[in-house]
């Protein structure tokens, strides 16, 4: 929570204010009582009838006071927290943005999610409680035994029983029953899982005849799930009649203790009501209090997750470099491996291959053969864990973030679309690009068609691309890479859902968009690659052979079975 | 009316447990009565204590001890309905969530293809327990509350009528004052839930597509658009939370300003009844000082609770809607099929999921036991709607599919949708082991057998490079492998069971040609005698069929060989030859 308190600044007065007017609040509502213990003991005992109109004046006047003092807290408590975590939420929302993809594969994308949205929630929600309360209940709790142990120390005394008392009951249940609850929690999630599994999977289950098995399945989670929320219930069952007892035995106590004062004059009998008074105070504050504790604990527990986002340092650093040394050697690859997170072995091992200006790569291989691990090197979206990468001649760590990022154009596999037009979208990579300029790329892309059709740039696309079908989303990323005109052009598996004749229509466009592009294809499909000018064949993370299509016919195995299994046997020969 | 009717539909769920019902209430009646009297009864102790040496201590023993013995029956009574109350709703909610599954599983796919899913799982574990908890502990809670308002109320009308009076009139001030904040601040939660819808789908986009974000070096211009919805976000959030925290402060304050009134009011009777206290005594005076704190209460809680009431009600509505939803035919009195041969036949058969679009019409074929069957054919062709017929999740509308003679429609569904086995493009993995996944075909299975499916699927070697091997526990939804490996893990679950016919629909649309072709190799050996439907958009997938039916807009316009279609210079060898363009 430390970790997050910087996000406070700004709002120092609202904090500090916030629980100031709470304990104002609370000040007034324990002076109650000795407003009551007056007009007992002096308004009635006297018949002074002008007395006890004034003091009930007085019990208004505090009220209205009171509310005054809330009102004032309520705001500063409100503000300060929403402002907190406005704060707390830009500066997550920041970090996230630029990590790097390794540290974004570690956390993953719902934890992510969850942090910036619920967890900011349950933090704000317990920030403006603590603001409010967390000061109040025990002033209120303390304040009456006080106040009773000013108006007679012996009858006070059954206050400093009842209290530890109350206590130990109120937290001992709660202790008790939150591990419990994280339990029915548990069970909760469980059966969740298994409906979701069930709808999703419904033709699987019923394929597999496998319907009343699960059946069963869920029956007992949801037995196991009966039986925590039973045994939580049970104990919290007996938070009411408990205190219930506690403070009402303390009441028996205090009016008996209270009478013998009485007797012996050292005690009025306004005061004796006044001291009944503040028992049956005791008891909300309590409860208030335990609760406020659950509510804290919870945003204690999501600040921490928070503040742990905000601690993540991105795990790359970027250099000052624009322009590499060898402006013509676009790319080199000098025995790079990729081993990711926390996996057992390297998805990629020493790989080593050159690209020229110009030149265009093709890399081929099977499901899981490391082709997009290759290419994620490039753009320096991860770090090689060993070997080397090189852009113009010069080591990759070098660049600035900035030069990689104009430099190097993605076109990712799985293409993703922002809610926006199609224009916001074409210049997310290229701010101030004209229509001209999103035009011709769009045209290359073999996309201007169909856009044309849908409105022409001001039409919108729906969040994640989902009014466009799998290949107009693949056409409009690669556009979108073009809009930019970078220098590398890498292109991983990005027109798998294109069939084969706009494929090739748009191979044609791309390398005639510019005949300086360094261009990256990686594909599943021979025809894809066949005609580059180097191809790069990986399998199982290895590359097993280079070279032109013609080539690679004659000396990869691999490639061979490839070609033949999409062309059909004997077409290589 | 609605509510009534509702009401009744409910009560056969409470019914199982009716015999709880009225003791709780009973329960609540005890402790709710003892609650009031006991302050009545320190009052008149209270009363014994004038003042020095006029203290009656036989009285106050008295009414203590009496208070004693209340206290403990009103505890044992209180908690008595809490454990009733929470056995009932427990028990009913859990009845409900099992109720509910049987029903998911035996829903028409019509309806579940057409249903949000979270909208169903928000029905069986959201609505449940709002029911249950709103409908049960809500309706306890209103049934004290009234008592104590009504006891109240009694109990000060028989101790002082004027104050009784007093309270009665000013009290619904703060009622009136909470609904005025409520209605108030309605549009400014409003507000703010759409500006938090908005940032919410912001930070999801952002968050979703980080990584392109990166890429294209999107940070900036992401961070700005966050900034616009996040002031926004701010600046009604202040004004939601600020406003409707007034609640409190100020129904306290009118509480306050009854308080007051009851303490002028209370005290002027006590003086004008004179020192022997004829009309009001200073223990009464007491009393009623703390039934007007009391009173107040339960009338802010039932307002709420009331909402609570209702929106358990409509929880309700949703769940048993669900559970009352018509179930897909049972399977009694209907034949299972035994020695399955694999004959197939459809005679025109016609179907379409909405009356405006009609998809198949007329669709006849003729498949022999053994034979491999591939459909081809563009996107919305009727590919994959042609499997639903013949897994029966789809009823035909006109016409007869037939399995060795018989229509389908006189098997059972269990019988008929285990002889096949299905691997379908949208794989579909649990949360569990990779072993569970595989085994769930077959969950008797040993591990040898696991391993040689997960070897003839070609999915053995990536399995054992996973982290904790066959062990290795996946997310929902298979998180974390990729797409292709996900196809080969529900591949290996249809060789660990191979049922006498294969439906492949795009099931190996993310593998590469060359892992697909061994897969094929292993499948075709497997598959020596049964019959076989392939659907794929990859021609060399399905080159070696034994027909290849050409399907466009729901009907079959081409039909034969590879070798045949290729002669036949059709849409088939458009199709095929169009992968050669250059």
């Amino acid at each position: 929570m430390k970790r997050l308190l910087k996000y406070l600044r700004g709002y120092e007065k609202e904090t500090a204010l916030a629980p100031l007017g709470k304990l104002c609040e609370a000040t007034l509502e324990l002076i109650v009582p000795l407003i009551i213990a007056a007009i007992i003991d002096r308004g009635i005992a006297n018949g002074d009838r002008g007395y006890t109109v004034l003091m009930s004046l007085l019990l208004m006047l505090l009220g209205a006071v009171g509310l005054g003092f809330s009102v004032v807290a309520q705001y500063f408590a409100a503000k300060a927290s929403v402002g907190f975590i406005t704060a707390t939420r830009r500066a997550m929302f920041t970090r996230l943005e630029t990590l790097s993809y390794a540290d974004a594969d570690s956390l993953g994308t719902s934890t992510m999610i969850t942090r910036m949205t619920a967890d900011a929630t349950k933090l704000q929600t317990g920030v403006n409680l603590t603001l409010r309360l967390l000061l109040r209940s025990p002033f209120v709790v303390f304040g009456a035994m006080i106040m009773a142990l000013i108006i007679d120390v012996e009858a006070g005394l059954s206050f400093a029983l009842v209290i530890p008392l109350l206590s130990v009951v109120v937290f001992g249940i709660m202790l008790v029953s939150m591990p419990l609850y994280k339990k029915v929690q548990g069970g909760v999630d469980k059966i969740l899982s298994r409906t979701r599994d069930n709808l999703s999977g419904v033709r699987c289950v019923r394929a597999f005849g496998k319907e009343e098995r699960e059946t069963i399945k869920f029956r007992e989670e949801n037995a196991t799930l009966t039986a925590a929320q039973n045994r939580v219930g049970r104990i919290s069952a007996l938070m009411n009649p408990l205190t219930y007892v506690i403070i009402n035995l303390g009441i028996v106590l205090l009016i008996y203790t209270g009478a013998l004062r009485v007797d012996s004059g050292e005690l009025t009998q306004g005061e004796v009501i006044a001291l009944y008074n503040y028992m049956s105070q005791i008891l909300v504050e309590l409860i208030k209090l335990a609760n406020l504790i659950i509510t804290i604990s919870r945003a204690l527990a999501s600040g921490s997750r928070i503040a742990d986002v905000l601690e993540l340092q991105s795990s790359q650093k970027f250099g000052e470099r624009e322009v590499g040394v060898n402006p013509e050697c676009a790319v080199q690859l000098k025995s790079a491996s990729l081993r990711y997170g926390r996996a057992s072995e390297d998805s990629l091992s020493g790989i080593s291959l050159s690209a020229m200006r110009g030149e265009t790569v093709g890399i081929i291989g099977g499901t899981g053969s490391g082709k997009s691990s290759l290419v994620n090197l490039i753009p320096r979206l991860y770090d090689a864990t060993g070997g080397e990468v090189l852009i113009e001649g010069s080591p990759i760590p070098e660049f600035s973030k900035e030069a990689l990022t104009r430099k190097i154009g993605i076109v990712p596999q799985r293409a993703t679309l922002f809610a926006g037009s199609v224009g916001d979208n074409m210049r997310i990579g290229a701010r101030g690009a004209t229509d001209e300029e999103i035009n011709e790329a769009l045209l290359a892309a073999q996309a201007l068609d169909f856009v044309n059709e849908k409105g022409g740039l001001s039409a919108e696309i729906e969040a994640g691309g989902r009014n466009l079908s799998g290949g107009q989303k693949q056409r409009l990323t690669i556009a979108r890479a073009l809009v930019k005109k970078p220098e590398i052009l890498i292109l991983d598996d990005s027109a798998s859902a294109l069939d084969y004749a706009t494929d090739a229509r748009l191979r044609r466009a791309i390398s005639d968009f510019s005949k300086d592009m360094t261009v990256f294809i990686v594909s599943q499909r021979a025809a894809s690659v066949m005609h580059a000018d180097k191809i790069l064949v990986l399998d199982d993370g290895h590359a097993v052979a280079e070279g032109t299509h013609k080539e690679l016919l004659g000396s990869s195995e691999v490639y061979r079975e490839i070609y033949e299994t999409q062309f059909g046997e004997g077409a290589s020969e | 009316m609605k509510n009534r009717k509702m009401l009744t539909r409910v009560l056969k769920y409470i019914g199982r447990y009716k015999y709880l019902l009225p003791l709780s209430l009973l329960m609540a009646l005890i402790s709710t009565a003892l609650t009031l009297y006991v302050p009545i009864l320190i009052g008149e102790a209270i009363d014994a204590a004038v003042g020095a040496g006029r203290v009656d201590f036989a009285i106050i023993t008295d009414r203590l001890l009496l208070s004693i013995l209340l206290i403990g029956i009103t505890a044992l009574a209180t908690w008595i309905m809490s454990a009733i109350n929470n056995r009932i709703a427990y028990r009913v909610s859990e009845d409900i969530r099992n109720e509910a599954f049987v029903k998911i599983e035996s829903l028409p796919l019509s309806y579940i293809d057409t249903t949000p899913h979270g909208e169903i799982v928000n029905r069986i574990i959201n609505d449940t327990d709002r029911f249950a908890e709103g409908l049960l502990l809500g309706f306890t809670q209103v049934f004290t509350g009234v008592l104590t308002i009504v006891g109240t109320l009694v109990f000060m009308l028989v101790l002082c009528w004027q104050i009784a009076l007093v309270v009665v009139l000013l009290t619904p001030l703060s009622i009136f004052i909470a609904k005025f904040i409520g209605t108030r601040t309605f549009n400014m939660f409003k507000a703010r839930s759409e500006c938090e819808a908005e940032a919410a789908s912001l930070i999801d986009e952002m968050l979703t597509g980080q990584k392109t974000v990166r890429a294209f070096g999107y940070e900036d211009r992401a961070t700005e658009r966050f900034d616009e919805v996040s002031g926004r976000l701010e600046r009604t959030t202040l004004d939601a939370i600020f406003f409707s925290s007034l609640t409190n402060p100020t129904t306290r304050f009118v509480n306050s300003m009854v308080y007051a009134a009851t303490a002028l009011v209370g005290a002027l009777i006590v003086i004008a009844s004179g020192g022997d206290g004829a009309l009001l005594t200073i223990g009464e005076f007491s009393v009623l000082l703390s039934y007007t704190n009391q009173y107040t209460k339960p009338f802010n809680e039932i307002s709420g609770i009331f909402a609570e009431f209702q929106n358990a009600l409509a929880s309700a509505g949703r769940v048993l809607d669900l559970i009352e939803e018509p179930s897909e035919q049972s399977d009694e009195g209907f034949t299972e099929i035994e020695n399955c041969e694999g004959d197939i036949t459809l005679s025109d058969v016609s179907f379409s999921y909405s009356k405006e679009k009609p998809l198949i019409e007329g669709l006849n074929l003729d498949v022999k036991k053994g034979q491999t069957v591939a459909i081809v054919g563009p996107t919305g062709c009727g590919k994959t709607t042609f499997i639903n017929l013949l897994m029966r999740f789809y009823d035909v509308d006109s016409g007869k599919i037939e399995l060795d003679g018989k229509d389908i429609r006189t098997l059972t569904r269990h019988s008929l949708r285990t002889s096949y086995g299905m691997v379908l493009q949208d794989t579909w993995l649990f949360s569990g082991t990779v072993r569970e996944n595989i085994a769930f075909s077959r969950p008797e299975a040993t591990d040898e057998e696991i391993v040689a499916a997960a070897r003839a699927a070609h999915a053995h070697s990536f399995i054992k490079r996973l982290e904790g091997g066959y062990d290795t526990h996946l997310g929902e939804g298979g998180e974390g492998l990729s797409q292709g490996q996900k196809q080969l893990i529900c591949i290996a679950r249809v060789m660990l069971c191979l049922p006498p016919m294969l439906i492949l629909d795009e099931a190996t649309s993310s593998i590469d040609t060359r892992t697909e072709m061994r897969i094929q190799r292993a499948f075709s050996e497997m598959t020596e005698g049964r019959t076989s439907f392939i659907v794929a958009h990859r021609l060399s997938t399905v080159r070696d069929a034994d027909v290849i039916l050409v399907m466009r807009d729901g009907k079959i316009v081409e039909s034969g060989t590879h070798e045949d279609l290729l002669l036949k210079g059709g849409f088939y060898s458009e199709l095929y030859n169009s992968q050669f363009a250059h």
